[in-house]
């Protein structure tokens, strides 16, 4: 390796930076078989290992790399547009090879996240791009994980394959709505990029079945499933419309994960885009608001009551400011669900909170061993020595002592 | 008073024995003494030891539910001193006082015993997560090697871990109690190893020095968030961290230049 290869690695790493999803999502357990020789690498089963952290609070998982920044696409919010000026470079399959295992040997990584800009066509792009997760696969038994951003309008017989190496593929939609693509992507399709996820979609599900009527197991198809991602605060759509894309990514095209990425502004940027930064509180919270959705049983509805979420409280605590009607809730009797609902509590706590019960009643003494935000909880709940003040929650200035909640990454990015 | 001295850390397997042989003589947690020679316990307080109390019921065999066993498994790795102690009475009161003592969360010792367990576990995670190979050449073969410094006796929980990642790699892992050596077939543990056969460079890490430097995105900053999981004590076996200073010193100014580039269309 030489210092060519450094610039290069410099401006196509910096060139990805504006993904979000770095982390590596559960896609099983793998390693190399006892009498595999050669092979290297691990899925550990949970998901991928954060083996450092930038500044920018995010988790550095894997080697997140654009194969090539070339593109021929015009996209006004990517960097990588033909239009732009910045520097270009690409990596040879065996650069990308070597690089991945060399940083995987020394601990650094837990797999290749590899996306590209479009070179040639996207046929040609998805074909080197598969290239490369194929010679880490056979070549040189690389058990790691792959994430590989498939290319929207590359064949499906590109896209089958890249699913066989592959732990995860995604195809990031980029706007909300087709008006916004239109705007700021003109040469993408929403329908395109959908019909993209449901053939992948398809052949996720008929290579999870168990056995094949011969007996064999199918071989594996992209076992961590599908994401994306959206950019927020590009374009002017509501944060409703923005979940409800979501949720029926998550219904219709079975996503394991949406990403949002608060839109940030990118050197040499094209005229049509908005010059600051879409606020950073505003992507965490329609992560809160995507999490209360996929695990705490609340409909978009509940959540989000006008377009827009409420930025000063969480998306909970907001939704109990409108419905202070059905607290306090007693934390010895009521069920599951509803405790989901009582802010200040997550579902780890609320498992904690039923096996406790079991056994013993929970008084305030054991809200405070558990270490719970007790001033949050307050008004909330009941236990079996404390009740709220009966005027608490009617009270007009109610909401005003929940101030402004400390900022913090409750998600991996 | 009974005075039990574990020779061997993390000692799991000699605490697990002492304790079985406790259990049937019935000594009750407040009779026994735990020692680990790596530290030199005092005695007691009242500066002898008493004939062992042996209450007076048959011996017979107690089971322990396995969710316990795994939590005592991690908590025996802490560094706390205290951990044989707390063990063992937990042991004798999931035996003689509630088999489900484990559920109650809100018991004093259950919420010490999965503190230290999960201390432990978050420890053993990190050295998975943190640890940096450097490459040299054995014998004209290459050989991996790190130094780590855990917080706890938590090497042995993750030795399965790197066995089976880097199963067809030669590699050693140094840590200031232990070191691991792995030839792809045996491993082989060694005490107080010397640190200095450690390497303090390798070939490829000013590669994943750009790499770190360039991935992270300027116009966010978040240093408590990274702090929160890469706390500085982890910093210095870590080369990357080295640029975090500059790079959060000079993000504001690459920022602007960010929004300003934009604004010149």
């Amino acid at each position: 390796m030489h210092d060519k290869l450094i610039q290069k690695l410099e401006i196509l790493s910096d060139a990805a930076k504006y993904d979000a999803s770095c982390a590596s999502g559960s896609a099983g357990k793998r390693q190399a078989d006892k009498s595999d020789k050669s092979g290297i690498g691990s899925l550990t089963g949970g998901s991928g290992i954060c083996h450092s952290f930038t500044p920018d609070g995010r988790c550095v998982s894997l080697l997140k790399i654009l194969m090539t920044n070339y593109c021929i696409y015009d996209c006004h919010y990517c960097i990588n547009r033909v239009s732009s000026n910045e520097r270009r470079a690409r990596f040879s399959v065996k650069e990308t090879v070597d690089l991945t295992l060399n940083f995987y040997k020394r601990n650094y990584i837990e797999g290749l996240f590899l996306s590209s800009g479009i070179v040639g066509s996207p046929d040609l792009t998805m074909e080197s791009m598969v290239r490369i997760a194929k010679s880490l696969r056979l070549d040189h038994g690389f058990k790691g994980y792959i994430h590989l951003k498939t290319i929207p309008n590359a064949s499906p017989e590109l896209q089958a394959e890249a699913g066989l190496y592959a732990d995860r593929l995604s195809i990031n939609v980029e706007m909300p709505t087709q008006p916004s693509l239109n705007k700021y992507a003109p040469e993408k399709d929403l329908g395109a990029i959908h019909g993209a996820m449901n053939t992948l979609k398809d052949k996720i599900a008929e290579h999870r079945v168990e056995k094949t009527y011969t007996g064999k197991r199918p071989p594996r198809f992209a076992p961590g499933g599908q994401s994306t991602q959206m950019i927020i605060g590009a374009d002017d759509s509501s944060d409703k419309t923005i979940l409800g894309t979501s949720v029926k990514l998550y219904s219709e095209q079975k996503l394991r994960r949406v990403y949002y990425s608060a839109f940030s502004p990118i050197p040499d940027a094209s005229d049509v885009l908005p010059l600051k930064p879409a606020p950073l509180i505003r992507e965490h919270r329609l992560y809160q608001a995507d999490w209360l959705l996929r695990f705490y049983g609340f409909t978009l509805d509940e959540i989000v009551h006008d377009n827009m979420l409420d930025m000063e409280h969480d998306p909970k605590l907001a939704w109990a400011f409108r419905n202070r009607h059905i607290f306090p809730i007693d934390l010895n009797k009521a069920d599951k669900m509803l405790l989901l609902r009582v802010p200040g509590l997550g579902a780890r706590t609320v498992q904690k909170i039923l096996s406790i019960r079991r056994y013993t009643k929970i008084n305030w003494i054991d809200l405070t061993k558990m270490k719970l935000p007790l001033k949050k909880l307050k008004p909330f709940i009941s236990v079996g020595d404390y009740r709220p003040d009966i005027h608490l929650l009617d009270s007009n200035n109610f909401e005003l002592q929940f101030k402004q909640p400390k900022q913090f990454e409750l998600f991996g990015g | 008073m009974k005075a039990i001295t574990i020779t061997s850390v993390p000692g799991f397997e000699a605490w697990r024995d002492a304790s079985r042989m406790c259990l049937a003589e019935s000594i009750s947690p407040e009779n026994v003494i735990w020692q680990n020679t790596q530290h030199a316990i005092q005695d007691d307080l009242f500066g002898h030891q008493e004939a062992t109390e042996v209450l007076n019921k048959p011996g017979r065999k107690h089971t322990v539910p396995k969710a316990a066993l795994a939590l005592f498994k991690y908590a025996i790795c802490h560094s706390d001193d205290t951990r044989f102690a707390l063990c063992y009475r937990v042991l004798w009161r999931l035996v003689y006082e509630n088999k489900n003592l484990i559920q109650l969360k809100t018991d004093d010792d259950i919420i010490k015993l999965f503190a230290m367990a999960k201390a432990v576990k978050r420890d053993a995670y990190k050295i998975s997560a943190f640890l940096r190979f450097r490459e040299i050449n054995v014998g004209g073969k290459a050989h991996f090697v790190a130094w780590y410094e855990p917080e706890h006796y938590s090497l042995e929980l993750k030795l399965g871990f790197f066995q089976t990642r880097f199963k067809n790699m030669r590699w050693s892992i140094l840590t200031p109690y232990r070191a691991a050596h792995w030839d792809t077939e045996t491993l082989i543990l060694e005490d107080n190893p010397d640190s200095s056969a450690v390497p303090d460079s390798d070939r490829i890490e000013s590669y994943w020095l750009t790499y770190y430097a360039n991935i992270f995105n300027p116009a966010r900053i978040k240093t408590n968030a990274m702090l929160s999981q890469m706390p500085k004590k982890y910093w210095k076996n870590m080369p990357e961290t080295s640029l975090i200073d500059d790079m959060i010193k000079q993000s504001d100014a690459r920022a602007r230049k960010m929004i300003s580039d934009g604004s010149k269309h």
